[in-house]
């Protein structure tokens, strides 16, 4: 990877969504044009209604545009199949979620490591992979408590442990403080932070958080759909 | 992810909602153990008729003239009787062979006279594994040998001829050739079955005096009946036999000899067949209700799984492995109620003799049945009905693991 310049690993162009309810049309995104480099902490925020979780659902190969194109790591997600997108997202995407999302009859070690299992990465280094994650956010001596044995803000922690298990190319993290207090979320903010800087993690925020916008290197805005201001902080 | 994490993932899912799961599992082990009582009444009392039937004259296989069947009379033989026992006993399914003469015959007695269905018989190649009369003798006693003087009447028979032990009673037959023959006996024996057609209808006699008195050789005779460890070979043995012995003779099987019997069963098997399809349905629907209830409250939840990685096919084969488990669980607790059930079943029986008005055997198609019914169940039968429950847990669970694996996750997770 070349620091200096890194390749964009998310590109949108001219992308539309429009959401039809019976005969009534609504536009969720009216033509953004995107690039997302690797190493990025970038948050899109904008206030409810603006379109900021269809971006990070259709980046995620969670949504089909209306139209525009999405590019992920160069690929055109419009000519993958449904298995295929189904081995993207498995590969190159982590989702983090605001209501958490673990499979609630997996551990916190199965849940972070689920991923690897599907890939059929050997036992033993999944092991290994999941152990050091699950120290990395916290949560060591926990792995075998199932969700509902875990607090919130330790749901938050596996499922982020779960998202990068599998080193994808971008973590899409959906709200993630919006249901934890703000202690807590500093603490989450903290882990992704440390994850993007040491690990090189690409991390998308949807947010309207301000401590989420605070520590973003950068805050895309959006505004009925459209991108108001993109500003790039150092 | 390799299967066995599938299995586990099902497995803990199963737990989720352990009260539905285990009244599923109740619904296929109380279907299991009906249809397993119900085809071990069926294989026992079919297997107990067709064996009686076999012992009251035909045997499981039987080698008789080609005319005789449609046409029976005693002048339709077979020759060479000796030989024919031979070839038959080389295979390892017969048990046993006799050979007999059957036929009409008039009775007259000083009294009265009356037509009779006469069966000839060897006393000292018969016994009641060949012949299911052979200790039904009420009074007297069977033949010493088949040069034997004496006859053995149905109890009714013989009231009819007004006669008693000891007592001359002419036999009347039409020979090979046409002509009538007579033969002077002595009742050495009454039958008592409880069946109508026997107790009222039939004579024994000794073969050998019979052969003479028709001018038979002593190769000669009407009928060799060859009796078989297990009925269901009685195909397989008559194939074999009507290879080696060729077209001098017919070689019959149990249920074209007794076309009737083999009708009632018939009958009552298709029966048992429909009512074992709608305890299937029935089990069918409790798995596929269980199922789709259980995959529509997660569909968030494979929503998740989708978003994650999971392809369609994981989802499907995760729903599947929940159906397979309901199957094998089933199957077990299935096993576990119906083991004790079916050993009563097996070893006392239900006596249902107060329901037919307290007779000691019911006549079935010509055959006087026990009242006691017992379960006997083929192992085959066993492992039709195992198949089918589990077929039916694994098509129950297709359609939900279908829908589970078309799952779209943006609509499910509803992140907008």
């Amino acid at each position: 990877m070349n620091a200096e310049n890194p390749k964009p690993i998310i590109v949108l162009e001219n992308l539309v969504k429009i959401y039809r309810q019976g005969k009534l049309e609504v536009p969720a995104v009216r033509g953004v044009n995107l690039e997302i480099k690797s190493g990025e902490f970038t948050a899109i925020s904008g206030p409810s209604g603006s379109g900021k979780t269809t971006v990070l659902n259709i980046i995620g190969a969670l949504d089909d545009p209306t139209d525009g194109k999405v590019f992920v790591e160069g690929i055109h997600l419009a000519s993958l199949s449904r298995s295929a997108l189904s081995k993207l997202r498995r590969d190159r995407i982590g989702f983090v979620f605001q209501a958490y999302n673990l499979i609630p009859v997996l551990t916190a070690f199965e849940n972070a490591e689920i991923v690897l299992a599907l890939q059929g990465v050997a036992v033993k280094d999944r092991r290994e992979r999941v152990m050091g994650l699950l120290a990395d956010v916290g949560l060591e001596g926990m792995e075998h408590r199932r969700p509902d044995q875990l607090s919130g803000g330790q749901q938050q922690r596996v499922a982020i442990a779960r998202a990068i298990a599998s080193n994808p190319a971008v973590v899409l993290a959906d709200e993630p403080t919006a249901n934890v207090d703000s202690s807590t979320a500093e603490k989450l903010l903290s882990i992704m932070e440390k994850l993007n800087r040491k690990q090189h993690v690409t991390f998308v925020f949807s947010t309207h958080d301000q401590k989420v916008m605070d520590r973003a290197r950068r805050i895309i805005h959006l505004v009925d759909g459209k991108i108001s201001n993109d500003e790039i902080r150092e | 992810m390799r299967s066995t994490g599938m299995a586990t993932m099902a497995w803990r899912n199963l737990r989720r909602n352990r009260r539905r799961t285990a009244l599923t599992v109740f619904g296929i082990s109380f279907g299991v153990l009906l249809a397993v009582i119900f085809t071990g009444i069926g294989d026992s009392s079919y297997a107990d008729m067709i064996d009686l039937a076999a012992r009251m004259g035909t045997g499981h296989v039987t080698v008789q003239h080609g005319d005789y069947l449609d046409t029976p009379s005693v002048s339709k033989t077979v020759t060479g009787t000796s030989k024919i026992s031979a070839l038959a006993a080389r295979d390892e399914n017969v048990k046993s062979i006799s050979t007999r003469i059957t036929g009409q015959v008039l009775l007259a007695t000083s009294a009265a006279s009356y037509g009779a269905a006469m069966l000839a018989i060897d006393p000292q190649k018969e016994n009641k594994d060949t012949f299911a009369l052979f200790d039904s003798v009420d009074e007297g006693a069977m033949f010493e040998s088949g040069a034997d003087k004496g006859i053995i009447l149905g109890a009714k028979l013989a009231q009819n001829l007004d006669t008693k032990m000891g007592r001359k009673v002419v036999y009347t037959l039409t020979d090979k050739s046409g002509e009538i023959v007579s033969g002077l006996a002595r009742v050495k024996g009454i039958l008592r079955t409880g069946s109508q057609s026997v107790d009222a209808g039939l004579c024994i006699l000794p073969i050998d005096t019979v052969r003479k008195t028709l001018g038979f050789d002593t190769d000669e005779a009407t009928q060799v009946a060859v009796f078989l460890y297990d009925q269901r070979n009685s195909e397989k043995v008559a194939q074999r036999l009507k290879k080696t012995i060729g077209e001098n003779a017919q070689v019959l099987t149990w249920d074209k000899s007794n076309p009737a019997l083999a009708g009632f069963i018939g009958m009552k098997v298709s029966g048992t067949v429909i009512f074992e399809i709608l305890i299937l349905i029935l089990i069918a629907a409790g798995i596929f209700n269980t199922i789709f209830v259980s995959v529509m409250e997660r569909m968030r939840e494979f929503g998740i799984m989708s978003a994650i990685g999971f392809s369609p096919t994981k989802i499907f084969s995760l729903v599947m492995w929940e159906s397979l488990w309901i199957g094998i669980i089933g199957l077990i607790s299935a096993a576990a109620i119906t083991a004790y059930p079916y050993y009563l079943m097996a070893t006392k029986g239900i006596d249902v003799s107060k329901m037919t008005g307290g007779e000691q055997s019911l006549e079935v198609a010509g055959v006087a049945m026990s009242p006691v019914i017992y379960a006997d169940i083929y192992p085959q039968s066993i492992l039709v009905i195992c198949l089918a429950v589990f077929g039916a847990t694994l098509l129950s669970g297709l359609y939900p693991a279908w829908r589970a694996g078309k799952v779209v996750p943006v609509e499910s997770i509803k992140l907008v």
